[in-house]
């Protein structure tokens, strides 16, 4: 006779078993952000969802994290974002003023992930301090420069040695000009020349500075229009008469003579038909 | 009048034999063949094709370009040999009439056989851009098949005024419909005046026509950025080519047909030299365009052309290559330049020879320069850098092939093959010419 206790405790340690080893089949999430100022503009993280499975690293498409502010030990929500197809996310403040540092100045921002069936939750924090980019043309004998100074808004004091990335908007992949590292002076700025005959859209460059992920700073960036490039000539023949336009946008020679040519073999053979008329008659 | 009486005892047309039967019937069998697979393409779509991505022109389009380039027989021996004033093209000019109505007509036809959607035929029409080659084809070739039409039909005049006599009594159906077809030919001073200057306007007509066909037929090739098509060459090559085409068919035509109708009288041993002749000329002419076509762009080393051309004369074309450029044309110039290779026989077998090596051409004109990529791709799948057609492509081609045969064998079944009314006026002239001689 088996003790019915017995049955009952095997029976739970059997489902106990089956239910941490459902928990152990979760996938971990690793999460991933970085914060990006751009000045006089938006601040916004990128967010990214990614995880191990199967021994591969894959994207996590379509989880929700939640965003939060830490200000000494108490989170404020900021909101949620849903990662894409790419696991990637973006999540945009009206300004950096939505947020709050905490006594030191510093912004403690946590992305987290609340699990689901598949994957485990996860969260990820990021601290950054405010810090400022001011960008200036300016020509010196004749040579055009873009001057940049960067600041730290936390203590208001010039940052000295730190390499700053210089280079013009393009429409595939921007195009780096001056140094491969052009690192801030003494008065935290840097000078860098623009060269000459870059094409832009009516000799307009848009040109970036970028201190770029920092750990103390994040990625702040600033954009600066420069007329300093070679106008780009038009050459579109939209709407023009050519010969890879549409119907109605045809060429007119050849509009007349094929049409001539074609009225003319056809008027002949009109009338070649009525002189079989005539023949029928006469 | 005897000699109308034996002229058409032996130019009328003349109901078939068992062997006329039974070649109209083998005809008539393949034309079927053909409908059906025809009929499964237009249900199942062109996957019934071994076209690709690729290849996505095959043996239709190579099957076009070659009706086409047949057609311009009537423009070169009709035509020039009108304009020319050879009195020898009379017993072969209606041939050639009669092939270059049947291929343009299948030219017609072999195009929208290419069509993944034919319903849509009447959209080259509507939307037709004027800028594109395929609207100039669109609009030569209709043009086309009316003067074709109008070639022959015009200095058929007398003669079916002459059949509307013959049959009058024999055969009264068909004696009423060669008067109808005869458009009341008496024969009168007024007939003949117009009928010769409608010839004389047709003759002139057919010669801008047939260049302008087979030139845009060339320009559908060479306005692309194709290896192997992208040349300027492309017009003169496709005359030239043409010319060979329709001489060679023309030749291997009037031969079955003497032999057929027994019209030794006729055609004579003198007309096959002639031709012999005439086609050494055109092969000569398009063995010019070729070393054009093939040496310059080996000069010029540019790496797309030499491998397009090294694929033809060493790689999977070369058998081919070499049988059309020595078969279709090296061997019948030299075999032509004997007096021996221009009698009958031989250049029947030549005409053949031609014939094929002028198909098997315009394949190599369209096949290997498509398995060559416009732009280079990665991870292609290996079946799309070979072509060879399907069983649905060779049925709907041979059949295509037979209606062409099939237009002429019922062409020739009603009209006679030699105008009969013009070797009439030519004998009267001889007559003439002998009793004045005689006189003097």
């Amino acid at each position: 006779m088996i003790n019915p206790l017995i049955t009952r405790h095997f029976f739970l340690v059997v489902l106990s078993v089956f239910l941490c080893t459902s928990t152990f089949a979760q996938d971990k999430v690793r999460l991933k952000a970085n914060y990006v100022k751009i000045m006089n503009s938006e601040v916004y993280f990128d967010l990214q969802a990614t995880a191990k499975v199967d021994g591969e690293n894959v994207n996590v498409p379509k989880v929700e994290l939640l965003i939060f502010n830490i200000v000494d030990d108490e989170q404020l929500e900021l909101g949620k974002v849903t990662t894409n197809a790419g696991g990637k996310a973006r999540f945009t403040l009206k300004d950096l003023s939505s947020i709050k540092p905490d006594s030191t100045n510093t912004y403690n921002v946590e992305v987290s992930f609340a699990g689901n069936d598949a994957f485990s939750d996860a969260s990820k924090s990021i601290s950054f301090k405010d810090a400022a980019i001011e960008a200036k043309l300016i020509t010196i004998d004749s040579v055009n420069y873009v001057t940049a100074t960067l600041t730290d808004k936390s203590t208001d004091s010039l940052i000295i040695g730190q390499s700053l990335k210089v280079q013009i908007q393009r429409l595939f992949k921007n195009l780096p000009i001056g140094e491969e590292f052009n690192e801030t002076d003494e008065d935290g700025t840097i000078l860098v020349s623009i060269p000459e005959g870059i094409p832009g859209v009516d000799g307009i460059l848009a040109i970036e500075v970028i201190l770029n992920e920092s750990d103390e700073f994040g990625t702040v960036k600033t954009i600066v229009k420069a007329p300093f490039g070679k106008p780009v000539v038009d050459e579109s023949t939209f709407d023009e008469r050519t010969m890879w336009s549409p119907r109605n946008k045809t060429p007119l020679f050849l509009l007349i003579f094929p049409n001539l040519l074609t009225f003319a073999m056809w008027g002949i053979i009109i009338y070649l038909i009525t002189n079989l008329f005539k023949i029928t008659k006469s | 009048m005897k000699n109308y009486d034996k002229l058409l005892h032996d130019l009328a047309p003349q109901k078939f034999g068992k062997k006329g039967v039974i070649w109209t019937i083998s005809l008539v069998v393949l034309i079927v063949l053909g409908i059906i697979a025809y009929i499964d393409q237009i249900i199942r779509g062109q996957m019934v094709t071994n076209m690709n991505d690729y290849a996505l022109w095959g043996v239709y389009i190579s099957n076009f370009v070659f009706f086409v380039a047949t057609s311009f027989v009537g423009t070169v021996t009709v035509a020039i040999l009108r304009l020319t004033k050879n009195t020898w093209r009379t017993p072969i000019v209606r041939i050639a009439e009669i092939i270059s109505v049947a291929a343009i007509i299948m030219a017609g036809i072999t195009i929208t056989i290419d069509m993944g959607r034919p319903d849509r035929l009447l959209n080259l029409f509507i939307h037709g851009r004027m800028q594109s080659p395929i609207t100039w084809d669109v609009i030569i070739i209709p043009t086309y098949i009316m003067i074709s039409l109008l070639l022959l039909y015009f200095p058929l005049l007398p003669d079916f005024g002459l059949l509307n006599k013959h049959y009058k009594d024999q055969k009264p159906t068909l004696s009423k419909w060669y008067g109808k077809l005869s458009m009341n030919w008496t024969g009168s001073e007024a007939q003949k005046e117009i009928q010769l200057k409608s010839i004389k306007i047709i003759a002139i007509l057919i010669i801008p026509a047939g260049f302008m066909l087979q030139t845009i037929d060339a320009w559908l090739f060479s306005t692309l950025f194709r290896v192997g098509w992208d040349s300027t060459n492309m017009g003169g090559y496709f005359i030239s080519g043409a010319a060979v085409a329709g001489v060679g068919a023309l030749v291997a035509v009037t031969y079955v047909l003497q032999k057929v109708y027994k019209l030794e009288d006729y055609i004579t041993d003198l007309h096959f030299d002639k031709l012999g002749k005439f086609l050494v000329l055109v092969c000569l002419i398009y063995l010019y365009f070729n070393l054009n076509e093939y040496l310059i762009p080996q000069l010029t080393s540019k790496k797309e052309a030499t491998t397009h051309i090294n694929v033809l004369m060493e790689g999977q074309f070369a058998p081919l290559f070499w049988f059309v450029i020595i078969g279709g044309l090296i061997i019948p110039v030299i075999v032509l330049l004997f007096k021996q290779g221009r009698k009958p026989l031989p250049m029947f077998l030549i005409g053949l020879l031609v014939v094929t090596g002028s198909w098997w051409k315009r394949y190599l004109i369209v096949t290997p320069t498509l398995l060559h990529p416009f732009l280079p791709i990665q991870g292609v799948p290996e079946e799309w850098r070979h072509y060879f057609p399907s069983l649905h492509e060779w049925a709907i081609t041979i059949a295509t092939l037979a209606m062409a045969l099939l237009i002429i064998t019922i062409l020739v079944r009603y009209v006679p093959i030699i105008p009969i009314q013009r070797t009439a006026d030519e004998q009267k002239e001889l007559e003439l010419q002998l009793n004045k001689n005689t006189t003097k």
